[in-house]
């Protein structure tokens, strides 16, 4: 499992998960690297066909923080 | 300066700089020629630099200066290398100083504060021994862009010290040097310092030496708990006796509470220097008529803090007294708040409207971007690879420059990106740097300043959701870094100019909570010419304020309130409604609708009233924990209940025997948080009884007593009263027992090392703060609370009575538990920052909202039934029915844009086509990293 | 009195470019007045320009 290195696209909402993404900056919390990130306004904009797409595109789970 | 209120007359000395600003363009090159060495002021004389220079990279005005005290020309007549060297010609040795007389209607002093004299830093070994260092040198030294470029060094060897001691109230809690306040920030410095010294080396050992810390502040206590959890910081409270040298070390010796000497060596010392007045004040005071304090800062009375002696002249910040950065910024507010109010038949009639360039077609334009990667000084640089990620761009499709910046924020920046989209002709703009949250309305201002529409920029944010959070792990977090700049890179090819919009403002503000915080906001803000709407749960205005009898400078607080309850009554712009709550809100900043159910009789009745603000002031109140017997015994009051007594007519009114406990249900106990106020309030209450009774005795057992600021006087009476204080530890909490009919208070004194009962005839309980109603309120407003409950505001130092939802705004002891002075200058810069967006009399709507295709609408209403905003209505359009937003409503969240089945609805900013082309990008990773 | 700059009506004066300064220079814009900001030093900023980093969140000071 150490190599395990997954690829995971995240859609964040800019009011919560995004504003928390940038909080645990400030608090210098560590976490893995694997999630690349896409802001949206809110995650009701997430269209389902942006996570098929996700996964078409190698994504080995989509991440949604809403 | 002369004149009156409204029409003063001032008469500055301008200094010439020798440079000419608007030819100057900070490139530096003048400093690398200069041939004369400076000691560097603003790197604390720890580094060198020459008589031309700039303090700072990102110094505003971004403009060199010449001092004249060292440049050789200036003194000798000579040199004058730097001429030839300008290549914009900016250096003009022809300035002369300049008297200018302008007409201002009112006067805000902010100087700041001054430093404490080098003879009482002197006693603590400063000047003799080289590694005793002052706390602001020691800042210095951590800076990643200081003179040693973060590293921390000895000066005497430059080694890294491997211990290092701070030493407390140097120059503050002293009367020995005339400073008999606390400086009130010291403590926090001191515990930020020593955390990010131990950030850069894990295996420095720190003690800091003190006699209280005061961490008074909100959240604060947090920060000093995990300074010593996590960081390992060590606390002694000691009374530093000598600071000495020792073979290449420093021996301190102090004394503990017991009483015990104690000695230790040290490789470095850090002197937690206090504030002192500012060193012109006393001329400042003489030019501009207003009186000062006995330490020099200037006079005000706790009611009207703001306020100096002389009408038309007011003070914020540090000269007001020793505070903080949040406290200086609310006071900053509070002040302009009241200057304008003070101004406000001359508002608008001196402002001068920023224009901008036309913005420049680029619809038809083939796709240039300019793409900026970010240094951060160290904040991205330690962990990314900047230049790798800024090689990475090289090519990718539509990029035509990039580049890498150490600050793409500084004002230096923002030039150069004007210039390159000039130079390169660049049409959509890449900063990836820190967060968007943060820093894209600066960007974006500087785009609109080049000429191009807002909306052309992208941020990739490789500082709070890369550096900072993959710290140890630089190469990941540059392949991340690398990833986000592409997929944003992609992103921009499709992003496009958006058109600006505007909605009117319900020039009204509606004030939740008729105590002390929300009366006086009203009126700030019904001064400022607006009315507003005061609404108060209680059948009766004042709060909080009807629990306080007497204050410490002997202000009575009824006077207060008489006052402040007669001028709203006067007031025909001030609507009070009485038993009244929030019910529901509705709409946005500038359009506000909320019904308020009033209560009638038995009955309620509910209104609905129109608005453009909303002020939260709905208090505090004090805890009542279920412990020390309060409750279950008379003889246990909390410090309010005693303040009532004490202010009665009774004629034992004042207890024989006093044990006052403070922290009975803060810091730890119920409540996690320090509440601020209990400490003065039992010095108060203390002084109180002995001025009542000087034979009877006081007792105060407290863990850190945290009367910051000038109630360090009070503090310090007290004790020459004969009121006695006793630290006890967390782990060691006096208990209170009931023993027949006696309330024993049972502790242990760490100067007789043994336990004590005493049967005294009143405890006080200094029981701490809670918000009240924070919670239901935060639902309504959809704005958030902290962990305590309390209202958290949009940003701790710059932000601190603004919340996260536009048009919402805080202050009093909804925000936290704080003093009287500070709830009135709260309120008065929440008033302030409140009536901005009434004063426009617009709110620009940000233009990511939605937008309908109709010839793509089927006329479905799918989206209006989803928008949780109603912000979507169907109109008709010849036969057929259509969609159409409301664009001041829409929140542009897309869940519209997200279910529109012939995706007619497109999200400005966040389009399909962009949203697509970044998963594209995200997936075409692979085949790009195997080359990189 | 009122020579120079006499005409401009709505104008106040702030003396000090910290950090107390520079938001009171801001929010009297912000609220529909001309500010003169007067400095002694060569730019503003003050003591916070200073600060490496701010307390309790490390945030930084620039």
């Amino acid at each position: 499992m150490a190599d395990y290195n997954p690829r995971i696209l995240g859609f964040l909402c800019n009011w919560c998960c995004y504003a928390a993404a940038d909080a645990a900056g400030v608090s210098r919390y560590q976490y893995p690297p694997n999630l690349r990130t896409v802001r949206v306004m809110c995650t009701g904009r997430v269209d389902p066909a942006f996570i098929i797409k996700g996964f078409i595109e190698g994504a080995a789970g989509i991440f949604t923080g809403g | 300066m002369e004149g009156e209120p409204g029409n003063f007359s001032v008469t500055l000395n301008l200094r010439p700089r020798f440079i000419d600003a608007d030819k100057c363009t900070a490139c530096g090159l003048c400093t690398t020629y200069c041939p004369r060495h400076l000691v560097d002021a603003y790197n604390e004389g720890l580094d060198l630099t020459r008589p031309i220079h700039i303090d700072y990279p990102q110094a505003v005005p971004a403009t060199y200066f010449i001092d004249p005290n060292a440049c050789l020309h200036l003194q000798h007549g000579t040199c004058k290398i730097c001429v030839p060297v300008c290549r914009s010609h900016a250096i003009d040795f022809g300035q002369q100083p300049e008297k200018r007389t302008l007409a201002v209607g009112a006067v805000v002093m902010a100087p700041g504060f001054g430093r404490v004299p080098e003879s009482t830093l002197a006693k603590y070994g400063y000047g003799a021994h080289p590694d005793v260092v002052t706390s602001i040198e020691f800042e210095r030294m951590l800076n990643a862009s200081g003179p040693f470029k973060g590293e921390v060094q000895r000066l005497s060897d430059r080694k890294h010290p491997k211990r290092i001691a701070f030493i407390q109230c140097v120059g503050s809690r002293d009367i020995g040097c005339d400073n008999g306040y606390c400086s009130s920030v010291c403590c926090m410095y001191a515990i930020k310092e020593a955390m990010v010294a131990k950030e850069h080396d894990p295996e420095v050992d720190i003690t800091i030496f003190y006699m209280d810390i005061r961490t008074q502040g909100k959240d604060f206590d947090n920060a000093r708990i995990r300074a010593e959890e996590h960081f390992g910081i060590k606390f002694v409270r000691a009374k530093v006796a000598d600071v000495m040298p020792w073979r290449e070390k420093i021996k301190i010796t102090y004394a503990t509470m017991d009483g015990r000497h104690a000695f230790e060596p040290f490789d470095m010392v850090v002197l937690s220097v206090g504030l002192d007045a500012p060193a012109d004040a006393r001329r400042l005071a003489d030019i501009a008529g207003f009186e000062l304090n006995k330490y020099d800062f200037c006079k005000t009375a706790t009611f009207a803090p703001l306020a100096t002696s002389r009408p038309g002249v007011l003070v914020a910040g540090a000269f007001q007294g020793p505070k903080d950065i949040p406290e200086s910024v609310t006071q900053a507010s509070a002040a302009a708040g009241s200057a304008a109010a003070l101004l406000r038949e001359q508002r608008k009639a001196g402002i001068v409207v920023k224009s901008y360039p036309d913005e420049k077609p680029v619809e038809e334009e083939e796709v240039r971007i300019g793409v900026f990667v970010c240094h951060c000084g160290i904040n991205i640089g330690s962990v990314v690879d900047v230049p790798d990620v800024d090689r990475y761009v090289e090519g990718k499709e539509g990029v035509v420059y990039h580049a890498q910046t150490l600050y793409a924020c500084s004002q230096d920046a923002q030039e150069v990106i004007k210039e390159k989209i000039r130079e390169h002709n660049l049409n959509r703009v890449v900063v990836a740097a820190c967060s968007p949250r943060t820093h894209e309305p600066l960007f974006q201002e500087t785009l609109k300043d080049a000429g191009l529409n807002r909306c052309l920029f992208e941020m990739v944010n490789i500082r709070d959701q890369c550096s900072w959070v993959h710290a140890n792990e630089p190469e990941a977090a540059t392949d991340k870094s690398k990833d986000l700049v592409r997929m944003g890179i992609a992103k921009a090819r499709h992003i496009q100019p958006l058109p600006e919009q505007t909605v009117p403002v319900t020039p009204r503000a509606l004030i939740l909570g008729g105590g002390p915080a929300g009366m006086t906001a009203a009126l700030a803000i019904a001064e400022q010419g607006f009315e507003c709407y005061l609404v108060e749960k209680a059948s009766r205005l004042g709060g909080s304020l009807r629990d306080m009898h007497y204050m410490l400078d002997g202000s009575d607080p009824a006077k207060l309130l008489a006052d402040l309850v007669a001028r709203i009554e006067a007031n025909d712009r001030i609507k009070v409604f009485t038993n009244a709550t929030l019910k529901a809100v509705g709409g946005f900043v500038g359009n506000f609708s909320s019904v308020l159910a009033v209560k009638k009789g038995k009955g309620e009745q509910e209104q609905t009233v129109e608005h453009g603000v909303i002020v939260v002031a709905t208090g505090g109140q004090e805890h009542r924990p279920d412990k020390y017997l309060l409750g279950q015994s008379k003889k246990v009051l909390t410090q309010t209940e005693l303040e009532k007594r004490l202010a009665g007519r009774a004629k034992n009114r004042a207890p024989k025997s006093t044990v006052m406990i403070q922290c009975a249900g803060s810091r730890g106990d119920d409540l996690a948080y320090c509440s601020k106020v209990c400490c003065t309030h039992a010095v108060k209450n203390a002084l109180k009884i002995k001025e009542l009774d000087p034979s009877a005795q006081v007792i105060v057992l407290y863990r850190d007593l945290r009367t910051y600021g000038y109630a360090e006087d009070a503090y310090r009476e007290a004790r020459e009263k004969g009121v006695i204080f006793i630290p006890y530890e967390v782990d060691r909490k006096p208990q209170v027992v009931k023993k027949g009919n006696r309330v024993v208070v049972e502790f242990f004194d760490p100067l007789l090392q043994e336990e004590v009962s005493m049967t005294p005839e009143v405890v006080a309980l200094s029981v701490g703060y809670v918000p009240q109603d924070t919670e239901q309120l935060s639902k309504l407003l959809k704005t958030p609370v902290t962990e305590h409950k309390f209202f958290m505001e949009a940003h701790v130092k710059l932000r601190p009575v603004e919340m996260a939802v536009d048009g919402v705004y805080v202050c009093g002891m909804a925000h936290s538990p704080k003093p009287l002075d500070e709830i009135i200058v709260q309120a008065q810069a929440a008033a302030a920052k409140a009536a901005m967006p009434l004063v426009k009399g617009e709110v620009e709507v940000e233009p990511i909202v939605s937008q309908v295709n109709k010839d793509l609408c089927i006329g479905c209403s799918l989206c209006v039934n989803l928008c949780p905003y109603q912000a979507i209505q169907m109109v008709k359009e010849g036969k057929k029915r259509k969609a159409e937003t409301i664009a001041a409503s829409c929140k542009a969240c897309g869940i519209c844009a997200s279910h529109c089945p012939t995706f007619a609805i497109s999200m400005g900013g966040f389009t399909n086509e962009q949203i697509n082309a970044q998963i594209e990008a995200f997936g075409a990773q692979e085949e790009e990293t195997t080359n990189g | 009195m009122g020579q120079t700059a006499s005409e401009r009506k709505g104008a106040v004066m702030v003396v000090g470019g910290g950090v107390a300064g520079v938001q009171t220079a801001l929010d009297l814009t912000e609220l529909g007045y001309y500010v003169y900001l007067v400095e002694k030093g060569a730019a503003v900023g003050g003591v916070m320009a200073q600060l490496d980093k701010t307390f309790p969140t490390n945030d930084c000071s620039l």
